[in-house]
């Protein structure tokens, strides 16, 4: 689809003078309606709508500035994965504006709160919710590691819960796709990703060493976070290089779990958080079947 | 766990004798200590043996050293320059020549030619894959991969993540693992390094490869709790560590007078037998005994109540008895589970420490010999172990 950007429009979020509101957006794709603004990252405007055949969905729009591939790659990513923890995306299209081509797309959206809303607003999650979050992450990671893409940025804030208690990982922005050349120039320092739940092969961007067990890395580090409500690495730090420091340094302290009092539950987080690759277990597969038998212990 | 002999100077008869006492056994023939034609002749003989068998070590470890008893093989090639041997025609040659002489002393599978690694590197790691796939395309051996390492590569843990990623495309049935000890110790006083040999061990098998560990003494009994298949070991200290030197020099420069020792299994130590007189002096010797259960009557002497030695102990009663104790050792170390394993060696451990205590509050010591140095070597490289693999080896102990 083809749009036409109106000139002089204002709205929040710039580049340039391209303001994007719900009102113009709206304008640009009368099959949505309701548009609200969900949020603005570096390379994306996100709004909330609903459209006349799909429902409930979530528009993303690059911004003009925004790197192509990676938004290339992403969508590549999501419609490969095909997860029932991973939102569809349902269309894709092309605005031509003034200001340079804006690629959006349109997802099924996923009513609920991130998980990173649920710590700051509740504390650590319950037994059944971090058992539940761990359950379906890895179902995801599983769906991710078939068609051979790591997430790269597994954290609360792109874990949604839904309304009916489950959980759906988001945002496959920076996902690398293991059969495609990085991006990712093999000079640079650091690879993508967020600090303090990459593991050292990510954020030292070996990619040689880069693949699933990246994302149970990052997940393991989620997983404390939720049982304990602080960030295990993050936490108390005085900057990043302190951050990596705890991470290459120090192994990933579980903390006691009250449900958990022969850490059976804990072996597994530890055993996916080690910062050698090669200790984590071997891949996604692994750990889910893992994560099952626990939850048959756990009588769930 | 199975112990497999480590052939070197004078192990004919030993192996011919242990391996018909033990109802069988496997070899690892040495092309440094036997010449072509001793070579077939005493293959054929273990090979004759009821359950008996044989590996062939190429003992490739450094090609360009121009010893004199491997360069008499037919498979050693006449020339070694780094640059033109690894681009193709020439490893083939190699690999094709011990086909053919594995299959002539009907080895049961190939252990690969394989450099040593002061370092890993790419190079190396390049060179590994290339013998792989060369000796795939060229016989239906089960073929293992012969890892050779410098201890600087063995403490490096990244050295030993880049060998675990690379072995996930090793299309081979297994690895032929030998580490140098550092500082050319016997029995091993670096923590770091033991762990580091655990690691890759429980890496490997976790990979669902076979694992024989070669050169090593019994402080590798450590390796039951990873899951090794095999470790080997024989007579001398040179086929009980691993020494790169010993591939360097001249044959005759090795044969070197040595003193004779006692293995006291329950103590992981070995004594000079003087100090055998001292501890029935000082009235302990009868806790040096081994256990019945290890089979060997080759030191029944010494307990008999008559001053040690005086006793005809040779070198030939203390290296059969020193490899029957660790023949039973080993194939007793492995237990149902993960936890029992490692705990049985903790176990082991223990009742060493308790009894070097003993044994050295009253003077009997065993020196360069003595395992007290290595007890909490051993203790803090299983603890490592089982904080980074221990869930994953506790889940998947009964498929390795």
């Amino acid at each position: 689809m083809v749009l036409a950007l109106r000139c002089g429009e204002r709205a929040p979020g710039a580049v340039g003078s391209l303001l994007i509101t719900p009102q113009w957006l709206s304008q640009q794709m009368p099959d949505l309606s309701g548009l609200t603004p969900l949020g603005e990252g570096g390379q994306k405007w996100v709004f909330a709508g609903r459209h006349t055949q799909d429902g409930d969905v979530v528009i993303k729009l690059i911004k003009p500035s925004g790197d192509i591939e990676r938004t290339r790659r992403e969508i590549l990513a999501v419609r490969q994965i095909s997860s029932p923890r991973v939102p569809a995306v349902l269309d894709v299209g092309m605005l031509h504006s003034p200001w340079g081509d804006i690629i959006w797309l349109r997802e099924r959206r996923v009513s609920g709160e991130s998980v990173r809303e649920i710590i700051r607003a509740r504390g650590p999650l319950p037994k059944e919710g971090v058992l539940c979050l761990g359950l379906c992450m890895l179902e995801a990671l599983v769906d991710a590691a078939r068609v051979r893409i790591v997430h790269r940025d597994v954290k609360p804030e792109n874990i949604m819960r839904s309304n009916d208690g489950s959980y759906w990982l988001l945002d496959f922005g920076i996902a690398r796709h293991l059969d495609l050349s990085s991006l990712t120039p093999s000079a640079a320092l650091g690879g993508p990703g967020t600090l303090g739940y990459a593991p050292p092969e990510q954020f030292r961007n070996k990619k040689r060493d880069l693949d699933g067990r990246a994302d149970l890395f990052a997940l393991a580090v989620t997983l404390v976070e939720c049982i304990s409500g602080r960030h295990p690495y993050r936490d108390g730090a005085r900057d990043a290089p302190e951050v990596v420091r705890r991470i290459e340094g120090s192994p990933l302290v579980v903390p006691r779990i009250a449900w958990d009092p022969e850490r059976r539950f804990s072996e597994l987080v530890s055993s996916m958080g080690q910062r050698r690759v090669d200790c984590r277990p071997q891949d996604a597969r692994q750990a889910l079947e893992w994560m099952r038998e626990l939850h048959s212990v756990f009588g769930l | 766990m199975e112990l497999q002999l480590q052939f070197g100077y004078g192990m004919m008869d030993h192996s011919r004798v242990l391996i018909r006492d033990w109802g069988g056994g496997t070899v690892i023939l040495s092309p440094r200590d036997l010449n072509p034609l001793q070579l077939q002749q005493f293959a054929d003989v273990i090979v004759s043996t009821p359950n008996g068998e044989v590996l062939l070590d190429p003992q490739f470890y450094l090609p360009y050293a121009d010893h004199e008893r491997l360069t008499s093989h037919k498979f050693w090639p006449a020339e070694y320059s780094t640059d033109g041997f690894w681009s193709g025609a020439e490893i083939r040659e190699l690999i094709r020549k011990l086909v053919v002489l594995n299959t002539a002393l009907r080895c049961k599978a190939m252990l690969l030619p394989g450099l040593y690694a002061e370092r890993v590197d790419d190079d190396w790691l390049a060179r590994q894959k290339l013998v792989i796939d060369e000796a795939g395309a060229l016989t239906d051996f089960p073929l293992f991969v012969t890892v050779a390492l410098g201890a600087d590569a063995v403490r490096s843990d990244d050295q030993i993540d880049d060998i675990l990623a690379a072995a996930e495309t090793w299309e081979v049935a297994g690895v032929y693992l030998v580490c140098e000890h550092p500082r050319g110790e016997y029995l091993v006083t670096d923590p770091t390094w033991l762990a580091n040999v655990l690691d890759l061990v429980a890496g490997l098998r976790l990979k669902n490869l076979d694992v024989v560990v070669g050169y090593c003494n019994h402080q590798m009994l450590a390796l039951a709790c990873v899951g090794a298949n095999t470790i080997a070991s024989g007579t001398w200290m040179n086929v009980r560590s691993f020494p790169p030197d010993k591939f360097r020099s001249q044959y005759d420069e090795e044969i070197k007078q040595r003193a004779i020792w006692y293995y006291c299994p329950q103590a992981l130590s070995e004594y000079k037998v003087p100090f055998l007189d001292i501890a029935l002096k000082q009235g302990v010797l009868s806790r040096m005994v081994p256990p019945e259960s290890m089979g060997s009557a080759y030191a029944d002497l010494f307990f008999s109540g008559v001053q040690p030695t005086s006793v005809g102990w040779s070198e030939q009663t203390a290296f059969r008895h020193y490899l029957q104790c660790l023949w039973f050792q080993t194939r007793s170390s492995r237990q149902s589970t993960f936890e029992d394993t490692a705990d049985a060696h903790e176990r082991a451990l223990d009742v060493a420490e308790d009894l070097l205590a003993t044994l050295q509050s009253v003077g009997v010591r065993g020196q360069l010999r003595d395992f007290r140095e290595s007890i909490d070597v051993n203790r803090a490289a299983l603890s490592v172990i089982r904080s980074t693999r221990g869930p994953v080896l506790r889940r998947k102990w009964s498929n390795l």
